[in-house]
C-alpha cells in the first residue's frame, strides 16, 4: 500500500529517524528507478543493483537534499551518475573480456529474442525492445518525459544539459525509437507471413 | 517532412509560442498532410504515454533498508553521536568548575591571607612502599603476563581465520 505523505514529509520523517518512511519512499519510486537503471544495464540484475545503489547513495545525502527542486529530479539525477559510473567501470572490466564470452551474450539475446517471438506479443512489448535498442542517453530522455512527469527544465538539471539541448535530444530519440519500431514491426510482419 | 514532424511534437510537447501554435492548429485543420501525420505522432505519443514500467525483485525494499541497517549498525561511535550532546557536556562541566571556582574564591578569606597566609590543611598521602613489595607486585606483574598472553592467542585465532577466510 502506497504511503499517504508526500515525498518532501516522509524525507522529514525519514531525517527525523524513522526508517520505514524510507522504506515507503523507495517502494514508491522503485519501479521507474529500476526502470531508469534498466535503460543504461540492459539486464536485470545490473539493474537491480544499480537501483539499489541509488537508493542508498540518495539515503546517506538526504540531508543534503534542499527541496528547491522536486525529490524526484534529485533522485533520478543520483540514479543518472550511479548508472553513468557503472558504465564506465563494467566497459573497464569488459575490455579484458575474449570474444567468445561476448559472443555466448549475443547469442543467449538471441534466443530469449525467438522465444519471445513465440508469445503472443502486444505493441509494448515491441516498443520496450525498441526502447531496448536505443542508446541509453535516448532511452532516458523519453522514459523520464513520458513516465518520470519530468519536464525539459527538470530533464535537464537530472542530465545536466540545456532544456533547449534536451528538446534537441528528444526529438531525435523520438525519431530513432520510431524509425527502430517500425522495423521491428516489419520484421515481425515477415516472420509471420 | 521532418520539418513538419518537428513542428507537430513541439505542438504536443508545448514547447512553440502561442502565434506558432495557432499556425499549426490552422494548418491541422486545414491540410491533408498535417492531419495525417499529426494523428500518425498523437497515436505513437499515446503509445509511449502507456509504456509500462519494469517492476524489480520482490525483496528490493527489504535489500535496501537492509543494507541501510547494516551501514547504520557499523558506524563509529564517534560518527552516531550527535556534536550536541558532546557540546551540552563540556558546557555542564565548564559551568560546574565555574561556580565551583567561584564559590571557593567567595569563600576564601581574603584578610587572613593578606597578614600571615592561608592555612592549609596537612594532606597525609599513604607510603606508596607498603604497596610495592615483593609478593604484590609479583602477583601483579603474574597477572599481566596472562592477560598479555591470553591475548595474544586470540590475536593469532583471529589472524588464523582470516587466512582461511
Amino acid at each position: 500500500m502506497q504511503s499517504k505523505f508526500s515525498d518532501i514529509e516522509l524525507i522529514e520523517q525519514t531525517l527525523g529517524g524513522n526508517q520505514s518512511a524510507y522504506a515507503d519512499l523507495v517502494k514508491r519510486h522503485q519501479r521507474f528507478v529500476f526502470t531508469l537503471a534498466m535503460r543504461f544495464t540492459k539486464t536485470r540484475e545490473d539493474a537491480e543493483e544499480v537501483a539499489q545503489d541509488s537508493f542508498i547513495k540518495a539515503y546517506r545525502s538526504l540531508q543534503n537534499f534542499e527541496g528547491h527542486s522536486k525529490f524526484t529530479t534529485w533522485l533520478y539525477s543520483i540514479v543518472y551518475t550511479t548508472s553513468m559510473t557503472f558504465l564506465r567501470k563494467r566497459r573497464l572490466d569488459t575490455s579484458s573480456i575474449d570474444d567468445e564470452n561476448n559472443f555466448i551474450q549475443v547469442e543467449n539475446q538471441n534466443a530469449g529474442f525467438e522465444n519471445n517471438m513465440a508469445e503472443n506479443k502486444s505493441r509494448s512489448f515491441y516498443l520496450n525492445q525498441a526502447i531496448e535498442q536505443l542508446l541509453p542517453d535516448d532511452a532516458t530522455i523519453i522514459t523520464l518525459f513520458y513516465k518520470g512527469e519530468q519536464s525539459l527544465e527538470e530533464i535537464g538539471v537530472t542530465l545536466g544539459i540545456e532544456p533547449n539541448n534536451v528538446k534537441v535530444k528528444l526529438f531525435r530519440a523520438r525519431q530513432r525509437l520510431k524509425e527502430k519500431l517500425e522495423r521491428t514491426l516489419k520484421h515481425e510482419v515477415k516472420e509471420l507471413i | 517532412m521532418r520539418n513538419i514532424e518537428e513542428q507537430l511534437w513541439n505542438y504536443l510537447d508545448g514547447t512553440c509560442t502561442p502565434q506558432e501554435r495557432e499556425v499549426i492548429e490552422h494548418l491541422i485543420a486545414t491540410e491533408k498532410e498535417y492531419q495525417k501525420k499529426f494523428e500518425e505522432i498523437r497515436a505513437f505519443e499515446l503509445e509511449l504515454e502507456s509504456m509500462e514500467l519494469d517492476a524489480p525483485s520482490m525483496a528490493f525494499t527489504y535489500n535496501i533498508m537492509e543494507a541501510i541497517r547494516t551501514e547504520e549498525a557499523s558506524k563509529p561511535l564517534k560518527a552516531a553521536i550527535d556534536n550536541r550532546i558532546i557540546k551540552g557536556i563540556a558546557a555542564f562541566f565548564i559551568l560546574t568548575i565555574l561556580a565551583l571556582v567561584g564559590i571557593a574564591l567567595a569563600s576564601t578569606n581574603w584578610s587572613a591571607a593578606a597578614s600571615g597566609g592561608i592555612n592549609m590543611p596537612k594532606i597525609q598521602l599513604p607510603d606508596s612502599k607498603n604497596y610495592f613489595s615483593g609478593p604484590v607486585l609479583k602477583g601483579f606483574l603474574f597477572f599481566d603476563v596472562v592477560f598479555a598472553l591470553y591475548f595474544f592467542d586470540s590475536y593469532l585465532r583471529k589472524r588464523k581465520l582470516q587466512q582461511q577466510a
